[in-house]
């Protein structure tokens, strides 16, 4: 028994290559251009230029769509601008992007809880 | 006595009620809207940033287009750049959007390789990590007149410039009621001398009651009607409102076949830069004009020009407009014109699709009336690639199929569509080989197979029950479809085995897919087509597997973006805003996107189309210098009408179609006549391409299968294992069943042990 026990254990079905993280790379060039946009971004929305803020944030998720905050922020200003099914969407982009990252993670799942809100 | 005075008043009266008609007329046309101002297409604006790759050859062609001129001094005014084998510096236009409004100033844009290095605002010594390029010019809506113009305020205008008009048109415009009645005298004792006109002694405000209401031919009632008119302009309006209409409606040159009105117009034209910055000496080059700016422009004759220019200095000097140091000093300068670029309709497939976004009130009358900025998504240098790449790759296959050749009534053809798949903005649109024989716009409009190009959606639909290790049978078979037999056949061997999923989609096995969809079922497929809004009608037939159905390319070429973007399809963006002549924002569109399919079904879709070009039909990409990961399918209908290719990575998504119009065959399949072209165009855009991969997302595993069974490795005994990629929800349970795999009777046991639970 024991021997076959230890046959099962040394036997595995293959390698389980789970969810890979990004790595903790310097940002290159591309994103670095993007976290400007995005900042920009967050900017024009904190002034209430949603669709300002918007044509930013499209930009930067052009340069760099890795950025999970560009679609935070977008779903942000949809949400906003009341369109609440691009709302949703662009927190479902969010989510994925950003899952790595905790506090972000926290904001994300808010935010759908507020459009759920405003969806009732 | 009697009788003259009864003429006299009878004369004046039909005079009266003429002029009283001639009121109604000017008021009708400079109450409402003055000049047909024609509507204005532009292309997106450039990001530039470190880091970025960039084709040279394409970025200088774009600078031109953008009326930068090259110098061989440091820039030091608006519109100048100077290229160097490591750098190109300019001073910027200034920028002026709505909400996007940025002064010029100098940059230094440096080069490594093929690279941006650094992006340095020279004025400041200040390193920028970004740098925003004005948008370029794509078209202008011309209405008949083909005019021109940039209306300006009489404000704007600056005085030395009113002063030089005045100077060399009409020194006496101030004291006279419309018509100068010494210049008359004079002009008619000349005319009349000669027998016909010879001399026109017109006032400001006859040359533009001429101009604006009259046919130039030079008549005694024409200029008899003039004269009238003039006189009633002035009794109508102030001296400085029929100056400000003077000024903007004035004919000042041509450019190609488009007629240039207006100082403000003018002073972009031959000097790059808005009315008010004019100098003194552009000033008097300008008033020099209007006489005859045929003869005196300075592309045309620059000493005529400028002895032109020198007389309105001198003339200006005598009327105590300017001193005489003034004077002087604006004689030294030299005439430096900027040049131009004759108007051509750059992208016009992309136009002719934008001009049918826009929403009914915007007719082709009001295009060319209103002076409305149409702010767009394309790319340039994008479409500049595209048009390049199509061209030389329809021409490369005509040299080299004897049955390609152009004939009397065929040509071969191609259209080329190019989006970023996460946003759906469209860079590039080919709709044709060339648009002046042909405006049928092949993109949009034509409705061809996709062949092979569809299966992808095949295999998507069987994502629910199958995976990428599936084996599928590679057996011919034959079908019933309406009473008759159908026989798919493949091209190349047929595997006796069967052959796995990822391995049939890369190497495009017929019997496979119709196998895969007459599993699935083929009521399935059709809804997974519908959920990707294809709109041409699908019949539920086996041959719908092979793409045996009509698609528009730019519906396929969104479809493909949703594999691309995580399961979104995005709508395809053409326009981004519409603003009228004032700059306030008529219309905004942003990117619009909808959940498709879940972004694990992308991601492994994306990875079997990456076999596609890493081991299948498109794997000759490598060798055609796509080193970078791509994802793609080719695709090749019956009797070879139809060749495509549509490739992508995470930030560029390009499709390319080639046939004939009339459907005969091409003879060549779609790694032969389209992927080449994709190619060409990738390569000449590397700012779009980052070399990244998708980020796998939740929901994708990924496991090692033996490439014999297709079923789960058994580690250190099957010989050939490959990792695959799985749907976490249809991970295979089952380990490999080949018996020389099987080791040790555990294995069968833990195999037997799983079914019985399933069971």
């Amino acid at each position: 028994m024991c021997l076959i026990l230890s046959a099962c254990a040394a036997i595995s079905p293959g390698k389980t290559i789970e969810r890979r993280d990004l790595p903790e790379a310097k940002p290159g060039p591309r994103e670095l251009a993007s976290i400007q946009l995005t900042e920009q971004g967050q900017m024009l929305l904190e002034k209430d230029k949603i669709d300002e803020a918007i044509s930013v944030l499209e930009r930067a998720v052009s340069v760099y769509a890795y950025n999970g905050k560009n679609y935070y922020y977008l779903a942000e200003a949809w949400l906003r601008k009341g369109n609440l099914k691009q709302a949703r969407e662009w927190n479902r982009l969010a989510k994925m992007y950003l899952a790595g990252d905790q506090e972000w993670s926290q904001r994300v799942f808010d935010q759908r809880e507020r459009i759920r809100t405003r969806t009732r | 006595m009697l009788f003259l005075g009864l003429i006299f008043i009878f004369v004046a009266s039909g005079l009266l009620l003429y002029c009283l008609y001639l009121s109604y007329l000017i008021d009708k046309s400079f109450s409402a809207r003055r000049w047909s101002i024609p509507s204005k297409v532009f292309s997106d604006t450039t990001l530039l940033f470190p880091g970025q790759r960039v084709d040279r050859s394409l970025f200088s062609n774009k600078l031109h287009r953008l009326e930068y001129r090259n110098v061989s001094h440091v820039p030091e005014a608006g519109g100048e750049m100077r290229i160097t084998k490591s750098a190109v510096e300019l001073y910027l236009h200034d920028l002026q959007m709505p909400a996007k409004e940025r002064s010029g100033f100098p940059v230094k844009i440096a080069f490594r390789d093929y690279a941006i290095e650094s992006i340095t605002r020279t004025d400041k010594n200040e390193n920028l990590p970004l740098l925003e390029l004005e948008p370029e010019k794509i078209m202008l809506f011309f209405g008949p007149e083909r005019q021109q113009r940039q209306l300006v305020s009489i404000d704007r205008v600056p005085e030395y410039l009113v002063n030089a008009v005045l100077a060399i048109e009409d020194s006496k415009f101030y004291e006279h009621r419309g018509f100068n009645l010494q210049s008359i005298i004079r002009a008619l004792y000349v005319n009349i001398r000669h027998g016909t006109i010879r001399q026109g002694g017109s006032t400001l405000t006859q040359q533009l009651a001429k101009s604006y209401f009259l046919t130039p031919e030079r008549t005694f009632t024409r200029k008899t009607k003039e004269l009238l008119m003039a006189l009633t302009m002035e009794i109508m309006y102030k001296k400085k409102e029929i100056l400000e209409i003077y000024l903007n409606e004035i004919y000042l040159g041509q450019k190609g076949s488009v007629s240039i009105n207006g100082v403000g117009e003018a002073s972009f034209f031959y000097f790059g830069k808005p009315v008010e910055s004019l100098s003194l000496a552009e000033a008097a080059s300008i008033a020099g004009l209007i006489k005859s700016p045929g003869m005196y422009s300075p592309y045309a004759d620059e000493s005529r020009c400028r002895d032109r220019r020198n007389k309105v200095l001198h003339d200006m000097e005598n009327l105590g407009y300017i001193s005489r140091v003034q004077m002087e000093d604006a004689l030294r300068a030299p005439v430096k014109v900027v040049g131009f670029t004759a108007y051509g309709k750059k992208a016009p497939y992309f136009v002719d699709y934008l001009s049918k976004q826009l929403p009914a009130l915007y007719s082709a009358k009001a295009l060319s009336s209103l002076g409305l900025a149409l702010y767009t998504t394309l790319d340039t240098q994008v479409q500049e690639a595209a048009e390049a790449a199509l061209e030389k790759g329809l021409a490369r296959l005509e040299k080299t199929h004897r049955a390609l050749k152009p004939t009397g009534e065929r040509k071969l053809q191609g259209a080329v569509i190019v989006m970023q798949p996460k946003t759906g903005y469209i860079l590039a649109m080919v709709g044709g080989r060339d648009y002046s024989t042909s405006q049928f716009n092949r993109a949009t409009q034509a409705r061809r197979q996709p062949g092979s190009a569809f299966k992808p959606f095949v295999y998507l639909t069987g994502l629910d029950q199958f995976t990428p290790a599936t084996l599928l049978s590679s057996k011919p078979k034959q079908y019933e479809v309406d009473g008759k037999t159908w026989k798919p056949h493949n091209k190349g061997p047929v595997s006796e085995t069967g052959v796995r999923m990822r391995d049939a989609l890369a190497r495009s096995d017929n019997l496979a897919t119709v196998d895969l969809a007459t599993r699935i079922g083929l009521d399935r497929i059709v809804k997974t087509a519908n959920e990707f809004e294809f709109s041409t009608p699908i019949d539920p037939q086996p041959s719908l597997a092979l793409g045996a159905y009509e698609v528009i390319p730019l519906e396929l070429a969104r479809a493909y973006c949703t594999f691309a973007s995580d399961g979104m399809e995005p709508y395809p963006l053409s326009l981004k805003m519409l603003v009228d002549e004032n700059g306030n924002v008529l219309e905004q569109r942003h990117m619009t996107i909808q959940n498709v399919i879940s972004p694990a079904k992308a991601y492994v879709m994306s990875d079997m189309l990456r076999s596609v070009v890493t081991e299948g039909t498109a794997k000759s990409l490598k060798s055609m210098g796509i080193t970078f990961p791509v994802a793609g399918k080719t695709g090749t209908t019956n009797d070879y009408r139809d060749a495509w290719f549509v490739g992508y990575t995470p930030d560029i998504l390009a499709l390319v179609w080639v046939g004939f119009d009339n459907g005969d065959t091409i003879s060549v399949e779609g790694a032969v006549a389209a992927l080449p072209i994709w190619a060409d165009l990738v390569r000449s855009i590397p700012q779009y391409i980052s070399g990244e991969w998708f980020m796998m997302p939740s929901g994708v595993v990924k496991r090692n299968i033996c490439s014999q069974s297709g079923q789960l490795a058994i580690e250190s005994k099957c010989p050939s294992q490959i990792e695959e990629v799985f749907l976490a929800e249809n991970v295979p349970a089952v380990t490999c069943q080949v018996p020389e795999h099987q080791a040790y009777p555990v294995e069968v046991l833990k195999t037997w042990w799983k079914k019985l639970w399933r069971k």
